[in-house]
């Protein structure tokens, strides 16, 4: 070996995987937070449900939380499930 | 004896009584037997029956008093009309008066309980003040006083006052005078009339002594003053007249009631000092300016008293810190100009700071004036079309303490200098200024590595979220949190490798994964690049790793930062070089072959021309690389070897065609074991272009902040008039930094555009459109 690489220290950024900019609920960014939050990040993740819609997790439970009959996307109106 | 009340002979017992009470009064000898007796009698005639006499006891010793006293007055104006000294003989009676005056009281004790004292006027009724007090009856002691106040001093109060006026001069001219006499003379005008509770009551000192008083007082003073000012210069005046004060304070302790001790003190001043401030003000700015530290405080002990006075001081003292100040950071130059900057301004600070304490007692109006002297210095601007470089500054210093050095520092004697940049950084207008670059250099320094100590960053940022608040600091603080998310991750990692029996090829690898948003990196600024074979499979495990543990999230790698430890083993000697990504790509080419063309790395690399490049005239200078064209000799390889610490890398001096062929240098040759291959500034950002950049994004930065200031107050407000709203926007941003007018209309104009407010129908009102 000419030259042998003892170690390595790599950086990388990460961002949300989502269609939309902005959260369909509180219209905020997903590169920023829900309203009830401060900072973005993990303190303030996104959530997918199986319809493919993707919403602030505080915001989606929210909407959950709220007296319906069925759980239901806010967007698409199916069966809200969330994804794996 | 019984108590039974009997019959009584009023004007027997009164003849006794009276006997004895002229022995009493003279502080003769009375037995035992004898004052009992009397005591008993007075009881009996209070109580006498068929007829008490209590009435009858009481005009008949106020008679007594009456007579005694016109007595004694006749008695010392005798003497004084043989020559006799009137203060002397006035204040030999009046101490035994006093005393006799008491007795006689304790001998009436019946009297006074049960028949003065009901009759005398509750505190309510005297406030109330519908009650005569001349009416009242007062109880014998009381009596003996004011009959004191009425036939003695009354009467010759002009020549007492006289007298102890004359006393006073002779006292302080520092002649001797008789402290008792002129003591118990003063308080015998207080005491006749003590028993009366109230303030106002002690009006008899004050008519007759202690206005002229205050006016001798005033025309002595007045007259010392002219004497004074005839005689010294500012600063022998200002001793004497500090010594004067001091003595006629004394003396006012001394001699006078309580009340009066403020009343003298305040005379003196004034006749000494307010009335020539003119005087004392023309010296203020030679003193300042000279630093004349004794001079000072005394000028401060003069002037403080007499309220505006020492605003002509606090102003001239503003004027020469701030001279001072600019002076300090004016024609800095050389290498370290934030270090100068920094550190000749806490000079200076401390040195004033220093300066109020001991000369000017920690004054509140010298401490404003230091603040309001370093905040117009530190936000000084030399032309106002060029930002103010303090913000800038101040981040670099931080910098230049936090980055690891060559040297060691004690990591006590950083945090002492951090925190006393805290100082600099409290008078700092365009906070968000320095939060920017300071987040730019603490970025670099944690993904580079080169904290000095994790411990002094975050104690730093903890020092600015104090002096600035939660929200300022929240994104250094991710930045931070980043890192320590990081090194978890890469624990999870390789023991994740190790289920996985995935191998690292040896080496020892690592990722700084952070948040996008929370750092200030330019990602435009990647190139494409293929990673070598070596690391690409690490890094695709990485990624599914990754992928796995977080959900619905998007790595990148950014590969311009990241950087590599590699052994040079080519040469005779072996190496530890460390160096960026880009470097490793390049050398690693050269495994089976010493020599390839440019076009043949860039094939491999892709990284873009410009670029590649760059780096290949980086490795060129290092003598890593060898172009055919230039010769190898020694001594240029020794020569240059000065350049591996390097300044800056100067690229682009080789002229590198698609066709131009590079060899490995197999002699290459460094008097390191370990050494690094600076990296190469992708886009030629000068320091000058950098700042530039950095108060564009600052200026984006205040737009949307006080846009949404605009929003917020008006989403409260509903209506408001447009100077309102400018004065509560200033305010909201007053903690980051001080929004120019113009910049505040023009983000209202845009909201108005944007149809979040409308102009109302009055005139500069604006309203919110929900």
């Amino acid at each position: 070996m000419k030259v042998n690489i003892k170690s390595w220290r790599g950086v990388a950024v990460w961002k949300w995987i989502a269609k939309d900019d902005n959260c369909g609920i509180c219209r905020n960014a997903f590169d920023g937070c829900c309203t009830d939050c401060k900072m973005p990040g993990d303190e303030c993740p996104l959530v997918w449900g199986q319809c493919s819609h993707c919403f602030h997790i505080h915001c989606i439970m929210k909407w959950l939380n709220s007296p319906q009959v069925v759980q239901l996307c806010p967007i698409c109106r199916q069966d809200w499930k969330f994804k794996e | 004896m019984t108590l039974r009340p009997v019959e009584v002979d009023f004007n027997e017992s009164w003849n006794r009584l009276r006997s004895t009470l002229e022995s009493v009064i003279l502080l003769n000898n009375v037995n035992k037997k004898e004052w009992n007796e009397r005591f008993s009698d007075v009881y009996k005639m209070c109580v006498a029956k068929p007829n008490p006499y209590p009435e009858e006891l009481y005009e008949e010793t106020k008679k007594f008093i009456i007579t005694h006293v016109q007595k004694l007055h006749s008695q010392i104006c005798l003497r004084v009309q043989m020559g006799d000294n009137l203060l002397v003989n006035y204040y030999q009676e009046w101490l035994v008066y006093r005393d006799g005056i008491q007795f006689m009281d304790k001998l009436y004790m019946y009297l006074n309980n049960q028949h003065l004292k009901k009759m005398k006027l509750g505190d309510s009724e005297l406030n109330y003040g519908y009650a005569d007090t001349e009416d009242q009856k007062l109880e014998i002691g009381e009596l003996g006083l004011s009959y004191w106040r009425k036939y003695m001093i009354e009467r010759l109060s002009d020549d007492l006052v006289n007298l102890l006026l004359q006393a006073f001069e002779n006292d302080r001219l520092g002649n001797p005078t008789n402290e008792s006499v002129v003591q118990g003379v003063i308080e015998s005008f207080v005491m006749v009339e003590a028993y009366k509770k109230k303030e106002k009551d002690l009006n008899l000192y004050r008519e007759i002594f202690e206005t002229p008083f205050l006016e001798a007082t005033r025309k002595y003073y007045s007259r010392e003053a002219s004497k004074l000012l005839a005689q010294y210069d500012c600063s022998q005046y200002m001793e004497k007249v500090l010594q004067r004060l001091d003595s006629e304070i004394l003396r006012s302790r001394k001699y006078l009631h309580v009340s009066s001790h403020s009343k003298v003190s305040e005379v003196c001043e004034e006749e000494m000092v307010a009335k020539h401030l003119d005087f004392l003000h023309a010296e203020c700015q030679r003193m300042v300016v000279s630093e004349s530290r004794k001079d000072l405080h005394n000028m401060f002990k003069l002037l403080k008293p007499i309220g505006p006075g020492i605003q002509h001081l606090v102003s001239e003292v503003q004027k020469h810190f701030t001279k001072i100040g600019l002076d300090a950071i004016s024609n800095l130059s050389g290498d370290n100009i934030a270090n100068s900057f920094v550190e000749n301004l806490l000079e200076v600070y401390r040195k004033q700071r220093d300066l109020i304490n001991d000369v000017f007692n920690s004054d509140q109006q010298f401490i404003g004036a230091l603040d309001k002297a370093c905040s117009y210095v530190i936000n000084y601007r030399v032309n106002s079309k060029v930002p103010c470089r303090s913000a800038e500054l101040l981040a670099r210093y931080c910098d230049s303490l936090l980055k690891k050095t060559s040297k060691s520092v004690n990591e006590f004697e950083i945090d002492e200098k951090l925190r006393r940049s805290i100082t600099i950084f409290k008078y700092i207008d365009d906070k968000d200024v320095f939060q920017k670059f300071y987040a730019k250099m603490l970025a670099k320094r944690l993904i580079h590595c080169q904290s000095v100590s994790m411990d002094s960053e975050e104690s730093m940022i903890n020092k600015l979220k104090q002096a600035c608040g939660h929200e300022f600091t929240s994104k250094l603080h991710r930045m931070f949190t980043d890192i320590k998310i990081s090194n978890d991750l890469n624990d999870s990692f390789s023991e994740w490798c190790k289920k996985e029996k995935q191998g690292l090829g040896g080496i020892n690898f690592n990722i700084f994964v952070l948040q996008a948003g929370a750092w200030p990196l330019a990602q435009n600024l990647s190139s494409p690049f293929s990673m070598p074979h070596i690391l690409e499979k690490s890094c695709c495990n990485f990624e599914t790793f990754y992928n796995k543990t977080y959900h619905g999230r998007k790595l990148t790698f950014l590969h311009h930062l990241s950087t590599c430890e590699v052994k040079i083993c080519f040469s005779k000697k072996t190496y530890l070089a460390s160096m960026s990504t880009y470097y490793m790509a390049i050398l690693l080419l050269f495994e089976n072959t010493d020599q390839l063309s440019f076009k043949e790395i860039q094939m491999s690399t892709n990284l873009t021309e410009d670029l590649l490049s760059k780096h290949l005239s980086m490795l060129i200078d290092m003598k890593i690389l060898t172009l055919d064209s230039v010769l190898l000799d020694n001594s240029t390889v020794n020569k240059s070897s000065s350049n591996e610490e390097g300044s800056s890398p100067t690229p682009m001096k080789y002229n590198l065609e698609p066709e131009t062929q590079l060899n490995l240098n197999l002699n290459f040759v460094s008097k390191r074991t370990r050494f690094k291959i600076l990296a190469v500034n992708q886009k030629e950002v000068t320091q000058h272009q950098e700042v530039e950049q950095t108060h564009s994004s600052v200026d984006e930065d205040r737009k949307l902040f006080l846009q949404a200031a605009v929003v917020r107050i008006m989403k409260a407000r509903k209506a408001m008039k447009h100077n309102q709203l400018i004065q509560e926007v200033i305010d909201q941003a007053k903690n980051r930094f001080a929004p120019s007018i113009p910049m505040v209309k023009k983000c209202i104009e845009a909201l108005i555009e944007k149809q979040y407010l409308e102009r109302t129908s009055s005139q500069d009102e604006y309203s919110y459109i929900a």
